[in-house]
């Protein structure tokens, strides 16, 4: 499968070079052909390029310069994605804020990144309150025509002063400069910053187009939000394709039978998301009643898909080829496994390096060693699509990132993810778990010490830790287990809201626990560390009494 | 799975969508779904404003099922129905 290549002396080696004009005259892109739809804004090409010249030649007029950090905090629409090409077109590093998570969370990545810039949407909540916490200087507001006044010193920037700066010239970005920082929740409960230059991220935007074949016909549909990696296979795979893009709003995806509703109406052809919300489908989503002939490819990531599941949905979806896609969001995509048909067996392997990925399989007590075929070990990977290093986290970029020399003397960058794999006789690897305490929710990269950290800092727990429950009949949930500072607290029934209530201003809500279990007591190592595998053991056997 | 109680309506102790359930349903939203405290009505988008994610739709569904008694198809759980709780009132009354 090939990709449909712009004429020969025009290939884009940085984002900004993606969705510029001159790919509209090269015929990389079809100028009167749909860009971008979110079902109710559209856009052609030739819209979406102009419009993303627009809002950068904005951000350049108001002194944003290469390598300044941008926010964006919008709800998934068109807006979001020209909000996202346009900070890029202007130089800048964009760096996207879940505009769900609580302020907290958002002021913490804006004083991370740096950020003086933020691009919001004028109607989301709470955004007075993090214009005042932050040492944001500028408010773009792309889609307000009325803004809404803001106290305080920020200057608003709005749709009208958007519409009317003066066109710029392209800024020129090298490849290895950065592109983005995504952010997770490191293990202290400060954010930390994943660096993509332009280089790695068109790594993998070029490799991804290539593997499943993107072409012009296609239309993906974008599921994932702004600040979860796998967006950037919408934001930047389709653009390299020419491929037209779906943003699917976030109301429409909280109910399946209205997402399958759109997909069928859109005629999407190419979907990526976490299992959960395929799940969601297959279950939910009314998929007797719809059409979905036109999607021919399902992409999945995040965690594993249960394969008495998956195997259900791919008989709902005869026509599509499904993909077990793996990378944690510092290497972007690094294996695939592809299925043709219905898994069998326990469990679907993560697959082989696609092209340009190197893996290694290292003996998990002896880095030095690589392990024996068909030995689990923690998994190393070397490949372009790499992220260059943590923002301002030093030392955590030395303990992720190993350098070598090759045999002809290259510097060969190893990341070590933290996963423990194991290669099969076929030569597919399965994910068998973490060396950490990392898990996986419903798609989100969640720190155990994380939660624990903030749960130990409210002033009515005693102690506590967060387990993960995993029923076999139900969703994987995440369980604070508290000992209460009082101990007639457990009678009180606000004890619970009050966990809750602290744990959501403080946290992005996936790593929020579902409930909270008063104990007596929690299991203690021989160290006298909170023992967290022990209290997980001891909650399932209250769950199994009980 | 349950079925659709087509008896319900001899059966006084089975509740209807009227008011009080309307009421009881603003409770239950407000208390154990919204993902945080805010005065919700009848017109209060629950989705737009993030009150309500994919997993509180779902127990906002089972706990309708559960308190009439019935059975709603995943065909009619779609955005147009459960926008608002407004909307919610006016679905389960036509159906």
């Amino acid at each position: 499968m090939t990709i449909v290549a712009d004429s020969a002396t025009f290939l884009p080696v940085t984002l900004p070079e993606l969705v510029d004009p001159a790919r509209i005259v090269s015929g990389g892109l079809r100028g009167d052909r749909e860009a971008i739809t979110d079902g109710t804004t559209s856009l052609t090409w030739q819209q979406y390029v102009d419009q993303i010249a627009q809002l950068a030649a904005a951000l350049v007029n108001m002194g944003v310069c290469p390598g300044d950090r941008v926010a964006i905090r919008m709800p998934k629409s068109v807006a979001s994605f020209v909000a996202v090409h346009a900070v890029l077109r202007s130089g800048a590093v964009m760096v996207p804020i879940d505009p769900l998570a609580p302020m907290a969370h958002a002021v913490a990545v804006l004083d991370d990144s740096g950020a003086k810039v933020l691009v919001a949407h004028a109607r989301t909540r709470g955004l007075q309150n993090i214009v005042d916490s932050s040492s944001i200087a500028t408010l773009v507001l792309p889609t307000a025509s009325d803004p809404p006044t803001f106290e305080g010193s920020v200057r608003v920037v709005a749709q009208d002063e958007v519409a009317s700066a003066m066109p710029v010239d392209a800024v020129e970005v090298g490849a290895d400069e950065p592109a983005y920082v995504i952010y997770t929740s490191g293990s202290t409960g400060r954010p930390k910053g994943i660096v993509h230059t332009h280089a790695s991220a068109m790594a993998y935007a070029s490799t991804a187009a290539a593997e499943y074949g993107l072409t012009h016909d296609d239309r993906l549909a974008n599921i994932a939000p702004l600040h979860f990696d796998q967006s950037t296979f919408e934001l930047y795979a389709a653009a390299i394709a020419g491929a037209a893009v779906l943003v699917v709003p976030d109301p429409v995806m909280r109910f399946p039978a209205s997402l399958s509703e759109m997909i069928s109406e859109q005629r999407i052809s190419v979907w990526y998301s976490v299992p959960y919300l395929l799940e969601q489908l297959s279950t939910r989503g009314a998929l007797a009643d719809r059409n979905l002939t036109a999607l021919r490819w399902v992409l999945y990531g995040g965690e594993a898909f249960p394969p008495g599941q998956l195997a259900t949905l791919m008989r709902q979806l005869p026509g599509a080829t499904f993909s077990n896609v793996y990378g944690p969001a510092e290497v972007n995509q690094v294996t695939v496994h592809h299925l043709t048909e219905p898994p069998e067996g326990d469990s679907v392997p993560i697959g082989r390096p696609w092209t340009g990925a190197t893996l290694r399989i290292v003996d998990p007590d002896d880095p030095g060693v690589v392990v024996s075929a068909g030995e689990p070990g923690v998994l190393w990977v070397s490949s372009p699509t790499m992220m260059s290093h943590y923002w301002n986290l030093p030392d955590l970029t030395d303990r992720a990132i190993v350098f070598e020399r090759d045999t002809a003397g290259t510097e060969v960058r190893w990341y070590v993810t933290g996963d423990l794999v194991v290669e099969r006789a076929d030569g597919a690897l399965v994910f068998l778990g973490r060396v950490d305490n990392q898990v996986k929710l419903r798609g989100h990269r969640i720190e155990l010490e994380a939660v624990d950290v903030v749960l130990n800092d409210i002033a009515a727990v005693s102690e506590a830790t967060a387990v993960v429950h995993r029923p076999s009949d139900a969703d994987h949930e995440l369980v604070a287990l508290v000992v209460p500072a009082d101990a007639a607290s457990d009678t009180h029934a606000d004890f619970e809201k009050v966990i809750i209530g602290t744990l959501r201003d403080r946290l992005p809500r996936a790593a929020v626990p579902n409930s909270v279990v008063v104990v007596k007591s929690l299991p203690r190592t021989g160290t006298g560390k909170i023992d967290r595998g022990a209290s997980g053991r001891l909650f399932e056997a209250m769950e199994h009494e009980s | 799975m349950r079925h659709e109680e087509t008896g319900a309506q001899g059966m006084s102790d089975v509740p209807s969508a009227d008011d009080g359930f309307i009421e009881a349903l603003t409770a239950f939203i407000a208390d154990d779904v919204a993902q945080e405290e805010a005065p919700i009505d009848g017109a209060t988008d629950l989705l737009l404003t993030g009150l309500v994610d994919s997993l509180g739709v779902v127990m906002i569904v089972i706990w309708i099922e559960a308190q009439l008694d019935i059975t709603i198809d995943p065909g009619d759980v779609v955005l147009e129905n459960f926008q608002t709780i407004d909307q919610m009132a006016s679905y389960l009354r036509s159906r």
